[in-house]
């Protein structure tokens, strides 16, 4: 491994201005992604500026129907908030299915949106829920949020500080994981909400997407066999030594019947 | 998993008894010393740099920059290896594999070392070893066994024939009642014990001093000794403790080759040990298969004809065919039988035993057809699997030495439940809306033997030490063979001492083909008979013994001492004291008998049942249960055997349902060379397994009545598996492993099922 310069900044502006100063560095959230990248020799930044010290970034509120994270709080703490739980309990679960203990006490949210690994669990929830991230300098949409495949709306020099969760009226997520590594093979996030379903998916193609299709049916009837019949094309889905595109597409089918049902619990 | 319930007689005092093994603490506590744990002093690291391309040449190295890193020492590349005295690519012995020792600039598959670098630190060693980023000239690559041109190999496995026939298969294909054709898929597969291959060196002027895990240190001294031009007693090998090999540490592999000779260069002590990603490179695989079965049946259900045809791979430079169809000569009675096999070559490294070789593979396509033959008469698996039972080995007509194959059947079937079992597939479930299926697979492995020496020393005070070159690779051997000894020379357990895990003991034959408790425990067995016959003879010349002029042939040895089996006895010690010996030390030596092997066929059997329950959405099966039942001759001690076959079947769950070696066409490299891709059962894979034990007694394998259990558990489970998956979803899948996209995206249409 390369060496690299190390940063510990204590304040958003500071990290923000250490970016910018140097192009070459990364970022440091849980570093679950980043370091073994870093190891494999996959990356090698000249610097790491490390999150860890900014007061702040952390942590769970809930105001009336909007929950915030912020942005450096590991999934264990959002899989074991109350707050969480009582307000949106399918973000809670998925938190809690997210790799395995050790990367759920080191793994933050925002590290996992800003890199935007195709088979992440967050950007599921993210999407499908309508949030919002927030960040140093203004709030993008999730809508606008994920570009493809490792490739977000954030400028090179922009940190993600907190997310904004509207409270759904129920929502649900079901994942089939690797049996390795937990990632989703495919993850599926149904929420209902005041402003309609919406139906996310993660795993199964080059970055998570909607299902319009999913999402129509659904509005007219909220049950998982309103969805047992649709599908989404296998073209447009990933293929590798993991799963064929015409698994994954099948898997969208049936982890979709299963968010469904796991929201009407 | 719990314990078994057929019962075994004790014979001697330790010989039977259910002892744990006697490394388990040392190894749980982490005293047990593995090769990769010693650090002689001035000790350096070495690294492996391994190609990236499957064929062609290395044009350049950056050696400037390897050498720049701080802490590297040293880089080996063919320009400055030093020196060998054989050819790495001669055959030198009957059994011999070709090595790459960096012998020229020539690839032959990805994972080959094109490099060493040697550094003050793992670290640097490992900086180095990618600062020297080598330049490569690529040749497209072939790894695909089904796109390469077959030929017929002179022989297959260590020298066994390529095609074996007992009457007419055609002539009785065309006249049978009902033809069944099928063709199976088996990937490749890496063996992944858990220590990886690590050697450490140390060079003392000529003599060579090497820690390394080794499942047949006298071999491994012999091919270390001729390459490097040494007397093989200047090559002392140490192996004390092997986590693991099943075929990869059978033979001394290449990487553990280039420790010495990174040594050698740098002369100072040098520690070798591969990453988990390099055990997916030169150290040896499983080669895939393509397997048909053609069974002719008549309409009482008897089999008329029974053919098996393999097809396999090797590597493009050297010879190892998986005799995969050969097994099928050995298990079902058949009017007509034959076993051929032909082969290809890739661009891979050359394939080598591996648990099971040949019998593994060929088990699950050969109890997969089987079952679908049983299907096709509509038949109870079970039931026709009775009915084709061999009571003399097919191919030869040979009687076997014993086959305690139906009381297998009959065990594990109780155990199991196997009664009541629906003929239809698809018809049982679960409470959570799994489809539930019940399968069975016959185990068969035979009863192998080698060539062995031991010596027993007793001393004054009445203890034993027993020495000779066995491997204790986390079968249990250690602890099996000192029951063994302490029968032999008639003391407790806790009086002998056993010292194994060496090259300067006498040879013990490897730790392979299930052989080494057979094989290492006969010849301590001859070597405690003699040490006693010695002892015997002391006594009964003594007039100061009890046993004076009793004859020989009366006495026996037990709890220390002599007996004369009317109430004399004369201790061990005793005996020694007035005859004023410090000690006494005899020899034995064991060798298969030739005789019986020419006359009789040698084979352990068992019958193994699995369930599994499939999610009919996802296609994911998991195996609920499994249960074997095993007849191996006399069981040495149960608890291990027990282990042993429960170990066996799980490589068998793995065989039928996780385990391939994915091949890039791109780059001809393994694309899931971890094991995160490279998928091995996890306990959660393993919600009950048990083994039962069932009695058999052989006269003629061996003066032990030995057969062995090391490998019998993989065969007959991976079809039971398989089968049992068919049985819950009525969908036959015929790749391995099983694919749960295959399985599921299958289900809705099972009328399309393809039974070519």
């Amino acid at each position: 491994m390369k060496a690299f310069d190390y940063l510990k900044p204590d304040a958003v502006p500071a990290a923000v201005g250490a970016l910018a100063a140097n192009p070459d560095a990364k970022l440091l959230a849980g570093g679950m992604t980043l370091l073994p990248t870093m190891k494999q020799r996959l990356a090698e930044p000249a610097a790491l500026i490390d999150l860890a010290g900014i007061a702040g970034l952390k942590g769970i509120t809930l105001d009336g129907d909007t929950l915030t994270i912020g942005a450096m709080t590991p999934h264990a703490e959002v899989a074991a908030s109350a707050t969480v739980a009582a307000a949106i309990p399918a973000l809670a679960a998925l938190a809690g299915g997210i790799g395995d203990p050790a990367v759920r006490n080191r793994g933050t949210i925002g590290g996992s949106l800003a890199n935007c690994d195709p088979s992440a669990d967050y950007p599921a929830a993210v999407l499908g829920l309508g949030a919002t991230v927030i960040t140093d300098r203004r709030e993008i949409a999730a809508d606008d949020f994920f570009l493809g495949l490792f490739e977000t709306a954030l400028e090179a020099d922009e940190l993600i500080t907190a997310v904004r969760f509207p409270r759904p009226l129920r929502a649900g997520y079901a994942k089939f994981k690797s049996p390795a590594s937990r990632y989703a093979l495919v993850g599926v996030f149904v929420a209902e909400t005041v402003a309609g379903v919406r139906v996310a998916v993660t795993g199964a193609a080059a970055s998570v997407f909607r299902a319009p299709a999913f999402e129509a049916a659904l509005a007219a009837d909220f049950t998982p066999g309103a969805v047992a019949g649709l599908s989404v094309d296998a073209a447009d889905l990933n293929a590798d030594i993991h799963a064929e595109a015409s698994y994954r597409a099948h898997l969208v089918t049936v982890m979709a019947k299963r968010a469904v049902a796991a929201a009407l619990e | 998993m719990a314990e078994g319930t057929a019962p075994i007689s004790p014979e001697g005092a330790a010989i039977g008894r259910p002892i744990a093994r006697d490394d388990g603490v040392a190894k749980v506590t982490g005293r047990a010393r593995y090769a990769a744990d010693c650090r002689p002093p001035g000790l350096l690291h070495a690294v492996i740099a391994p190609s990236r391309i499957a064929r062609g040449r290395v044009t350049a190295f950056d050696l400037d920059a390897a050498m720049a890193e701080p802490g590297v020492v040293a880089v080996m590349t063919p320009a400055n290896r030093p020196p060998l005295a054989e050819d790495p690519d001669a055959k030198t012995a009957p059994i011999v594999f070709r090595l790459d020792l960096l012998q020229d600039d020539r690839i032959r598959y990805a994972g080959q070392p094109v490099a060493v670098v040697i550094g003050e630190t793992l670290e640097a060693a490992e900086e180095g070893a990618f600062r020297l980023a080598p330049a490569y000239a690529a040749e497209p690559a072939l790894v695909d066994i089904d796109a390469a041109e077959p030929f017929v190999p002179e022989t297959v496995g260590l020298g066994a024939p390529v095609e074996r026939r007992r009457g007419d298969v055609e002539a009785a294909l065309a006249t049978a009642a009902h033809r069944v054709q099928r063709r199976y898929e088996t990937a490749a597969q890496v063996h992944n014990p858990l220590e990886p291959h690590a050697v450490v060196a140390v060079w003392e002027g000529d003599r060579l001093w090497v820690d390394t895990p080794s499942q047949n240190v006298a071999r491994a001294q012999r091919r270390i000794a001729g390459l490097l031009g040494l007397p093989p007693d200047h090559v002392h090998i140490r192996s004390p403790f092997v986590g693991g090999g099943f075929g990869a540490k059978a033979f001394p592999a290449g990487p553990q080759v280039l420790g010495i000779l990174a040594a050698r260069l740098v002369g100072r002590p040098v520690k070798l040990v591969l990453s988990r990603a390099q055990m997916f490179g030169a150290v040896g695989h499983r080669a895939p298969t393509r397997q048909t079965l053609r069974l002719g049946l008549a309409d009482d259900g008897t089999i008329a004809a029974l053919a098996h045809h393999a097809r396999v791979a090797s590597s493009r430079f050297d010879d190892f065919f998986e005799p995969a169809a050969a097994l099928s000569g050995g298990v079902y009675a058949a009017g007509a039988v034959e076993t051929t096999h032909e082969a290809v070559r890739l661009d891979i490294a050359t394939p080598v035993v591996m648990r099971g070789p040949g019998e593994a593979t060929g088990s699950l396509a050969l109890e997969c057809a089987i079952d679908e033959a049983a299907a096709e008469l509509g038949l109870d698996p079970l039931a026709f699997r009775r009915l084709n039972h061999a009571d003399t080995e097919p191919i030869s007509g040979r009687p076997f030495s014993s086959k305690a194959l139906r009381a297998c059947y009959d065990a594990g079937a109780a155990r199991f439940g196997w009664a009541g079992r629906p003929l239809a597939p698809r018809s049982l479930s679960d409470s959570d809306g799994r489809l539930v299926g019940l399968g069975i697979g016959t185990a068969v492995f035979p009863s192998m033997m080698f060539q062995a020496e031991a010596r027993a020393l007793l001393r004054a005070d009445g203890a034993a030490i027993v020495e000779l070159g066995a491997h204790e690779i986390g079968q249990g051997a250690a602890t099996a063979l000192r029951q063994i000894a302490a029968d032999a020379l008639g003391l407790p357990l806790s009086a002998v001492t056993l010292r194994t895990g060496a090259s300067d003991l006498p040879d013990a034959g490897g730790a392979a083909g299930s052989s080494h408790t057979a094989t290492a425990g006969s010849a301590i067995h001859a070597a405690g008979t003699a040490l006693v016959a010695r002892l015997a003879a002391l006594a009964t010349a003594d007039p100061a013994s009890p046993l004076h002029g009793a004859g020989n042939a009366v006495l026996f040895a037990a709890d220390g001492a002599l007996h004369a089996g009317d109430g004399r006895r004369d201790p061990h010690a005793a005996v020694l004291a007035r005859a004023g010996l410090g000690a006494i030390e005899a020899r034995g030596a064991a060798a298969p008998d030739r005789a019986a092997r020419a006359s009789h066929a040698m084979a352990a059997h068992g019958a193994v049942f699995a369930e599994v329950a499939v999610d009919p959405d996802l296609g994911a099966i998991r195996v609920t249960r499994l249960v074997g039942a095993f007849a191996a001759g006399r069981i040495v001690n149960p608890r291990l055997a027990r282990s042993q076959l429960v170990g066996g079947m799980i490589w068998g769950l793995s065989l039928a349902l996780h385990e391939a070696a994915q091949f890039d066409p791109a780059t001809g490299a393994i694309a899931n060379a971890d094991l995160g891709a490279y998928r091995i059962p996890v306990h959660a894979d393993l919600p009950f397994v048990e083994a039962l034990l069932v009695a058999e007694e052989d006269t003629l394998v061996n003066p032990l009545g030995v057969k062995g259990v090391g490998e019998i558990g993989i065969t007959g489970t991976a079809g039971a598996v398989a089968n049992a998956v068919w049985h819950a979803t009525g969908v036959r899948i015929r790749r391995f492993p099983i694919r749960i996209e295959d399985l599921a995206l299958a289900m809705p249409g099972r009328e399309k099922e393809d039974d070519a």
